[in-house]
């Protein structure tokens, strides 16, 4: 049980890792921006390819992958996603899914459509109380918390994070003081590139690297900022853990069965209001009667 | 209490509109008829099917506005539902046809309720969401009935000159199901009834004001949608004999999409137009140019970006051209 309990944490770790960015622009722009999976598997492939490269170092691969990829992103950012802004809703689902689509078909040209498993770098397993813990998980895990709480400093403490966290309140009243909203925003958005290529690197050595992969981690990443609440960072953050859990659970003891768990947690989540209303009404009624 | 306008309960067509839908039931048949002569009929049989789904769906997303990702879960319910009685209960057709449409509009009777709370993003991720639970239900969940990845096969029996494994027979009954489709959302947008639901479109907040039950239409649209597209799915199933998962699968979703948007949303003509091309373009190319999907998501940005009112919004404006007087003189 402590195994799944881990493999849970680890999931959601991940999963938090991917959906600060989409969060954020949901929250923002309104955006539901599908182009995040084609830059957090485009970046998983390219960490892969610097490993071959490089010796197979494994940190440095990763600082490398995400350091090309921030550029790719801001470009994302500037000639699709800002165009969108104040559009329509459609308008913004399809363009985005258009850019995942080429990203995917991308990876199939250049690095073929089979998929590329990544071996665990860190080799260690706990052994605790006569159960396996590889300690690789642990520290997803941990880095996850302690990149929650340098976000909420960056958020609460340095001025670009005040000013975003601002924005997701009232755009139209920051723009008002003068300031660029546009221009923080970037600047989010590539942050938020940056964090989901981390998660999907991360999460390469517990699955594997596949073209779609991205198509896949958008749906539950998906139902994480919907529970967690659009642009509610702290939301995002403890709906992930709770969904990473709900996943190892199910997966537990019926694997096909976990991706389907999430959806229902999210459709209860969409939908508690009107369960709620409707269960005070039933209440009431039976109250009145009796 | 519901407060409904009485004059919104009619579908009252105008004799000019009735000598209308003969031309639309001449072009549109016609059309396909002649197709059947430059490419294989199978294929054309299929573009059909799918012209049926996308019809459906423009009625959820150009006429009312709301854009599902999960409109196929309907049309696979539709399908594995003629299927199973195709297997288990009879092997007439139309029983299969019947059980399958009414399968799909049961579902979205009750799934409408649930859907229908919600709006914009949630909205289409909801539906979503509904759509990935069917796909486990039948490729893993009900394994026991569906038979999973195997699929199901089945053979739909004959009634003298009704045989759907007949291709002539199953393109005829197939057209004509898809005009029969084509009127029905021609009488029913150009109704008072079609026209609050495009209000809905345009402004929720202003119907409601106006004194309508602004959920009722919603949700009758949505099963009116969802039915029509559980059709061309019965219809899938009785004329391949088989099914697979992959025909409930979420991606589906993207198809339906990408074909009422070329077309033009919101438009009927659009629709088929959207179908037809579309079919012809990922039948055509993607056996012939490698990297198909990219050239997919090229063509959704220059839509997206330079193409927005489709083929049929081109067309009408350069038909309309130097014919339009402004509204208001200035």
């Amino acid at each position: 049980m402590i195994e799944t309990l881990i493999y849970g944490l680890t999931i959601g770790a991940i999963l938090y890792f991917f959906s600060i960015g989409l969060s954020i622009t949901f929250g923002t722009m309104q955006i539901v921006n599908f182009a995040h999976g084609m830059i957090y598997s485009l970046g998983v492939y390219l960490f892969l390819t610097f490993m071959a490269l490089f010796g197979k170092i494994f940190p440095f691969a990763l600082v490398l992958a995400i350091a090309a990829m921030l550029p790719i992103s801001f470009l994302i950012e500037r000639l699709v996603i800002r165009r969108l802004y104040g559009e329509s809703l459609d308008y913004a689902i399809i363009a985005t899914y258009a850019v995942l689509l080429i990203g995917a078909d991308l990876i199939k040209w250049i690095w073929g459509a089979m998929p590329q498993p990544t071996s665990d770098p860190l080799r260690i397993s706990l052994r605790f109380l006569d159960m396996n813990v590889p300690l690789y998980r642990l520290v997803v895990f941990l880095s996850a918390v302690v990149l929650f709480l340098a976000l909420r400093a960056f958020f609460n403490r340095s001025i670009i994070g005040k000013i975003v966290v601002a924005a997701l309140e009232d755009r139209a009243g920051v723009r008002g003081l003068g300031l660029d909203v546009n221009r923080y925003f970037s600047i989010v958005f590539v942050i938020g590139s940056g964090l989901a290529v981390l998660g999907g690197v991360l999460y390469a050595p517990i699955a594997t690297a596949e073209p779609y992969m991205g198509f896949h981690i958008l749906l539950v990443a998906f139902a994480v900022v919907i529970v967690g609440g659009m642009g509610n960072l702290t939301g995002t953050f403890f709906s992930a853990f709770v969904l990473g859990l709900v996943i190892a659970i199910t997966a537990r003891f019926w694997s096909q069965a976990a991706d389907t768990m999430v959806f229902a947690v999210m459709a209860l989540v969409l939908l508690k209001n009107s369960l709620l209303a409707a269960w005070r009404r039933v209440a009431k009624t039976v109250m009145g009667a009796g | 209490m519901e407060i409904t306008n009485p004059s919104t309960g009619s579908f009252s067509v105008s004799p000019l509109r009735k000598s209308l839908f003969a031309q639309d039931i001449l072009l549109i048949g016609v059309s396909f008829v002649l197709m059947a002569f430059f490419i294989p009929l199978h294929w054309v049989i299929d573009f059909t099917i799918f012209c049926i789904l996308v019809l459906s769906f423009d009625l959820l997303y150009g006429y009312m506005g709301r854009l599902s990702f999960g409109h196929v879960l309907y049309y696979g319910t539709g399908a594995y539902m003629a299927s199973l009685v195709l297997l288990h209960v009879s092997r007439n057709p139309f029983l299969a046809i019947a059980a399958g449409v009414a399968a799909g509009a049961l579902l979205a009777m009750v799934l409408g309720f649930i859907v229908l709370q919600t709006d914009g993003a949630p909205f289409a991720l909801i539906n979503l969401a509904f759509n990935q639970i069917g796909f486990w239900l039948i490729a893993s969940g009900l394994q026991a009935y569906t038979k999973g990845e195997d699929g199901l096969n089945t053979t739909a029996g004959t009634l003298g000159f009704i045989n759907f494994s007949n291709h002539p027979f199953a393109f005829g009954f197939f057209l004509v199901c898809l005009l029969l489709v084509f009127v029905l959302l021609k009488v029913f947008t150009i109704s008072p009834y079609g026209i609050t639901v495009r209000s809905i479109k345009e402004n929720e907040d202003r119907v409601k004001f106006l004194g309508y039950n602004v959920f009722y239409f919603k949700w009758f649209t949505f099963v009116l949608s969802s039915t029509l597209a559980a059709l061309p799915g019965t219809l899938f199933a009785v004329f391949y004999g088989f099914v697979a998962p992959t025909i409930i699968s979420p991606f589906g979703n993207t198809e339906v999409i990408f074909a009422v948007l070329i077309g033009g949303a919101g438009n009927l003509y659009g629709a088929i137009i959207g179908g037809v091309v579309y079919k012809l373009m990922s039948n055509y190319l993607a056996t012939n140019i490698t990297r198909w999907e990219m050239l997919l998501g090229i063509l959704l940005l220059i839509w997206v970006f330079r193409f927005r009112r489709g083929l049929t919004g081109y067309a009408w404006e350069w038909i309309l051209r130097g014919k339009r007087k402004p509204a208001v003189e200035v």
